[in-house]
Protein backbone atom coordinates (compact mmCIF):
# COMPACT_ATOMS: atom_id res chain seq x y z
CA UNK A 1 0.00 0.00 0.00
CA UNK A 2 1.24 3.24 -1.34
CA UNK A 3 1.39 5.82 1.82
CA UNK A 4 0.62 9.32 1.33
CA UNK A 5 4.01 11.52 2.58
CA UNK A 6 2.86 14.98 2.95
CA UNK A 7 5.62 17.96 1.09
CA UNK A 8 5.71 20.47 3.80
CA UNK A 9 5.13 24.01 2.13
CA UNK A 10 7.59 26.81 3.27
CA UNK A 11 6.97 30.38 2.72
CA UNK A 12 9.22 32.22 0.85
CA UNK A 13 8.34 35.12 3.65
CA UNK A 14 9.97 33.64 6.51
CA UNK A 15 12.29 34.69 9.14
CA UNK A 16 15.31 33.22 7.88
CA UNK A 17 14.72 34.61 4.58
CA UNK A 18 14.23 38.22 5.90
CA UNK A 19 17.78 38.17 8.31
CA UNK A 20 19.45 36.94 4.74
CA UNK A 21 18.18 39.59 2.96
CA UNK A 22 19.26 42.65 5.64
CA UNK A 23 22.11 41.64 5.00
CA UNK A 24 21.77 43.98 2.14
CA UNK A 25 21.49 47.21 4.53
CA UNK A 26 24.62 46.54 5.34
CA UNK A 27 26.26 47.59 2.02
CA UNK A 28 25.44 51.16 2.01
CA UNK A 29 27.10 51.90 4.84
CA UNK A 30 29.90 49.84 3.87
CA UNK A 31 30.14 51.84 1.20
CA UNK A 32 30.04 55.32 2.77
CA UNK A 33 32.75 54.18 4.77
CA UNK A 34 35.51 53.38 2.80
CA UNK A 35 34.68 56.23 0.37
CA UNK A 36 35.10 58.38 3.44
CA UNK A 37 38.32 56.31 4.36
CA UNK A 38 36.96 55.07 7.61
CA UNK A 39 38.57 51.72 7.95
CA UNK A 40 36.96 50.53 11.30
CA UNK A 41 33.89 51.11 10.58
CA UNK A 42 33.66 49.40 7.32
CA UNK A 43 34.93 46.58 8.57
CA UNK A 44 32.45 46.84 11.53
CA UNK A 45 30.09 46.74 8.95
CA UNK A 46 31.28 43.87 6.75
CA UNK A 47 31.20 42.26 10.02
CA UNK A 48 27.76 42.86 10.64
CA UNK A 49 26.83 41.16 7.16
CA UNK A 50 29.17 37.88 7.91
CA UNK A 51 27.68 37.63 11.06
CA UNK A 52 23.98 38.27 9.88
CA UNK A 53 25.01 35.38 7.38
CA UNK A 54 25.62 33.36 10.56
CA UNK A 55 22.90 34.28 12.55
CA UNK A 56 20.01 33.12 9.50
CA UNK A 57 20.81 29.75 9.53
CA UNK A 58 20.42 29.83 13.32
CA UNK A 59 16.68 31.32 12.61
CA UNK A 60 16.18 28.83 10.31
CA UNK A 61 16.72 25.85 12.57
CA UNK A 62 14.54 27.71 15.48
CA UNK A 63 11.70 29.00 13.35
CA UNK A 64 11.46 25.36 11.25
CA UNK A 65 11.79 27.48 8.16
CA UNK A 66 14.60 25.94 6.30
CA UNK A 67 14.22 25.46 2.47
CA UNK A 68 15.74 25.46 -1.03
CA UNK A 69 14.66 28.36 -1.75
CA UNK A 70 16.11 29.56 1.24
CA UNK A 71 19.42 27.79 0.76
CA UNK A 72 19.80 29.55 -2.50
CA UNK A 73 18.72 32.98 -1.66
CA UNK A 74 21.90 32.60 1.10
CA UNK A 75 23.93 31.28 -1.60
CA UNK A 76 23.23 34.55 -4.29
CA UNK A 77 23.57 37.10 -1.40
CA UNK A 78 26.64 35.69 -0.33
CA UNK A 79 27.81 36.42 -3.75
CA UNK A 80 26.38 39.91 -4.19
CA UNK A 81 27.11 40.74 -0.82
CA UNK A 82 31.08 39.36 -0.57
CA UNK A 83 31.38 40.25 -4.44
CA UNK A 84 30.36 44.24 -3.74
CA UNK A 85 32.46 44.28 -0.71
CA UNK A 86 35.80 42.64 -2.74
CA UNK A 87 34.91 45.19 -5.92
CA UNK A 88 34.62 48.15 -3.54
CA UNK A 89 37.92 48.09 -1.91
CA UNK A 90 39.78 47.47 -4.91
CA UNK A 91 38.44 50.08 -6.05
CA UNK A 92 39.68 52.04 -4.04
CA UNK A 93 42.79 50.72 -3.43
CA UNK A 94 42.54 48.92 -0.42
CA UNK A 95 43.04 45.41 -1.62
CA UNK A 96 45.20 44.04 -4.87
CA UNK A 97 43.21 43.97 -7.84
CA UNK A 98 44.50 40.84 -9.24
CA UNK A 99 43.58 38.40 -7.28
CA UNK A 100 40.48 40.08 -6.57
CA UNK A 101 39.77 39.61 -10.39
CA UNK A 102 40.62 35.83 -9.88
CA UNK A 103 38.35 35.44 -7.09
CA UNK A 104 35.44 36.95 -8.96
CA UNK A 105 36.09 34.98 -12.44
CA UNK A 106 36.34 31.95 -9.94
CA UNK A 107 32.56 33.15 -8.45
CA UNK A 108 31.26 33.40 -11.29
CA UNK A 109 32.27 30.19 -12.54
CA UNK A 110 30.53 28.32 -9.88
CA UNK A 111 27.57 29.92 -9.93
CA UNK A 112 27.46 28.84 -13.81
CA UNK A 113 28.26 25.01 -12.34
CA UNK A 114 25.52 26.11 -9.58
CA UNK A 115 23.20 26.89 -12.91
CA UNK A 116 23.94 23.46 -14.57
CA UNK A 117 23.52 21.29 -11.38
CA UNK A 118 20.16 22.83 -11.11
CA UNK A 119 19.50 22.16 -14.39
CA UNK A 120 20.52 18.59 -14.11
CA UNK A 121 18.34 18.08 -10.86
CA UNK A 122 15.38 19.45 -12.71
CA UNK A 123 14.39 21.09 -9.33
CA UNK A 124 15.53 24.08 -7.54
CA UNK A 125 18.17 22.83 -5.48
CA UNK A 126 21.60 23.91 -3.72
CA UNK A 127 24.58 21.58 -4.05
CA UNK A 128 25.58 21.59 -0.51
CA UNK A 129 29.59 21.95 -0.54
CA UNK A 130 31.04 21.44 3.02
CA UNK A 131 34.56 23.07 1.86
CA UNK A 132 32.69 26.11 -0.24
CA UNK A 133 30.89 26.88 3.05
CA UNK A 134 34.28 27.87 4.98
CA UNK A 135 35.51 29.69 1.72
CA UNK A 136 32.45 31.79 1.72
CA UNK A 137 33.17 32.56 4.95
CA UNK A 138 36.83 33.05 4.16
CA UNK A 139 35.84 35.96 1.64
CA UNK A 140 33.80 37.47 4.63
CA UNK A 141 37.72 37.88 6.82
CA UNK A 142 38.91 38.61 3.18
CA UNK A 143 37.04 42.08 3.32
CA UNK A 144 37.92 42.58 7.00
CA UNK A 145 41.71 42.43 6.29
CA UNK A 146 41.69 45.00 3.42
CA UNK A 147 39.64 47.24 5.15
CA UNK A 148 41.79 46.96 8.64
CA UNK A 149 45.10 46.76 6.64
CA UNK A 150 46.10 43.33 8.13
CA UNK A 151 48.25 41.35 6.18
CA UNK A 152 46.59 41.95 3.29
CA UNK A 153 48.79 40.79 0.18
CA UNK A 154 49.18 37.47 2.13
CA UNK A 155 45.87 37.09 2.56
CA UNK A 156 44.81 37.71 -0.98
CA UNK A 157 47.05 36.00 -2.63
CA UNK A 158 46.71 32.71 -1.04
CA UNK A 159 42.87 32.80 -1.31
CA UNK A 160 42.47 32.56 -5.16
CA UNK A 161 44.21 29.07 -4.72
CA UNK A 162 42.51 27.73 -2.19
CA UNK A 163 39.12 28.67 -3.86
CA UNK A 164 40.73 27.09 -7.34
CA UNK A 165 41.18 23.54 -5.47
CA UNK A 166 37.63 23.59 -4.01
CA UNK A 167 36.19 24.76 -7.37
CA UNK A 168 37.74 22.00 -9.10
CA UNK A 169 36.48 19.06 -6.43
CA UNK A 170 32.87 20.80 -6.26
CA UNK A 171 33.34 20.87 -10.22
CA UNK A 172 33.18 17.11 -10.50
CA UNK A 173 30.57 16.83 -8.22
CA UNK A 174 28.24 19.25 -9.63
CA UNK A 175 28.61 18.10 -13.52
CA UNK A 176 29.96 15.05 -13.37
CA UNK A 177 28.62 12.63 -10.65
CA UNK A 178 25.03 11.72 -10.40
CA UNK A 179 22.48 13.79 -8.17
CA UNK A 180 21.00 12.46 -4.99
CA UNK B 1 32.94 61.09 12.49
CA UNK B 2 35.68 59.41 14.27
CA UNK B 3 36.68 55.78 14.16
CA UNK B 4 34.68 53.75 17.18
CA UNK B 5 38.58 52.91 18.76
CA UNK B 6 42.02 53.59 18.76
CA UNK B 7 44.29 52.18 16.31
CA UNK B 8 46.19 49.77 18.54
CA UNK B 9 43.24 48.68 19.89
CA UNK B 10 41.86 47.55 16.94
CA UNK B 11 44.83 45.79 15.57
CA UNK B 12 44.36 43.76 18.59
CA UNK B 13 40.97 43.40 17.97
CA UNK B 14 41.44 41.79 14.30
CA UNK B 15 44.18 40.12 15.94
CA UNK B 16 41.86 38.27 18.14
CA UNK B 17 39.19 38.04 15.61
CA UNK B 18 41.11 36.17 13.05
CA UNK B 19 43.77 34.52 15.07
CA UNK B 20 40.97 33.25 17.90
CA UNK B 21 38.89 32.33 15.30
CA UNK B 22 41.29 30.40 12.48
CA UNK B 23 42.51 28.49 16.03
CA UNK B 24 38.81 27.17 17.07
CA UNK B 25 38.18 26.54 13.03
CA UNK B 26 41.10 24.70 12.88
CA UNK B 27 40.15 22.52 16.26
CA UNK B 28 36.28 22.62 15.15
CA UNK B 29 37.10 20.57 11.55
CA UNK B 30 39.41 18.44 13.39
CA UNK B 31 36.78 16.98 15.73
CA UNK B 32 34.65 16.68 12.72
CA UNK B 33 36.92 15.23 10.91
CA UNK B 34 38.04 12.37 13.34
CA UNK B 35 34.21 11.74 14.77
CA UNK B 36 33.30 10.92 10.90
CA UNK B 37 36.82 9.69 9.64
CA UNK B 38 34.84 5.91 10.35
CA UNK B 39 32.17 6.67 7.74
CA UNK B 40 32.33 4.64 4.15
CA UNK B 41 33.84 6.67 1.98
CA UNK B 42 32.09 5.32 -0.96
CA UNK B 43 29.40 7.58 0.22
CA UNK B 44 30.13 10.51 -1.97
CA UNK B 45 28.21 12.62 0.62
CA UNK B 46 31.01 11.80 3.45
CA UNK B 47 33.93 12.60 1.01
CA UNK B 48 32.72 16.12 0.57
CA UNK B 49 32.19 16.19 4.59
CA UNK B 50 35.93 15.66 4.82
CA UNK B 51 37.06 17.23 2.51
CA UNK B 52 35.49 20.10 3.64
CA UNK B 53 36.61 19.90 7.15
CA UNK B 54 40.22 19.38 5.61
CA UNK B 55 39.85 22.79 3.95
CA UNK B 56 38.34 23.95 6.85
CA UNK B 57 41.39 23.42 8.72
CA UNK B 58 43.86 24.83 6.03
CA UNK B 59 41.85 27.73 6.60
CA UNK B 60 42.29 27.95 10.13
CA UNK B 61 45.87 27.60 9.72
CA UNK B 62 46.08 30.18 6.92
CA UNK B 63 44.06 32.57 9.69
CA UNK B 64 46.53 31.48 12.20
CA UNK B 65 49.90 32.35 9.85
CA UNK B 66 48.28 35.56 8.89
CA UNK B 67 48.30 37.05 12.45
CA UNK B 68 51.85 35.80 13.21
CA UNK B 69 53.43 37.55 9.83
CA UNK B 70 51.21 40.70 11.04
CA UNK B 71 53.06 40.46 14.50
CA UNK B 72 56.74 39.47 12.98
CA UNK B 73 56.74 36.06 14.92
CA UNK B 74 57.49 34.19 11.48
Amino acid sequence: MAVAVAQRQVSAWNPANAVTASRFLTLPPFMWAVVHGYHQWATLFMLVCGLLDKADGLVARVFDCRSAFGELFDAITDALCYGFGLVIVAAYGWAPAVPVVLVIALGVANIAMRVVYVRRAGRPTNYKSYAMERLVAYTGYLIGFATSGFEVTYYYWVFPFVMLAILSYDAKRMLVDPIP
Amino acid sequence: MTEPMSATTFSWFITIAVGGLGAAWFVYDAINLARSIKLDRADPIVRDRHFGYVMGMLIGVIGVVGVLLFHGVV
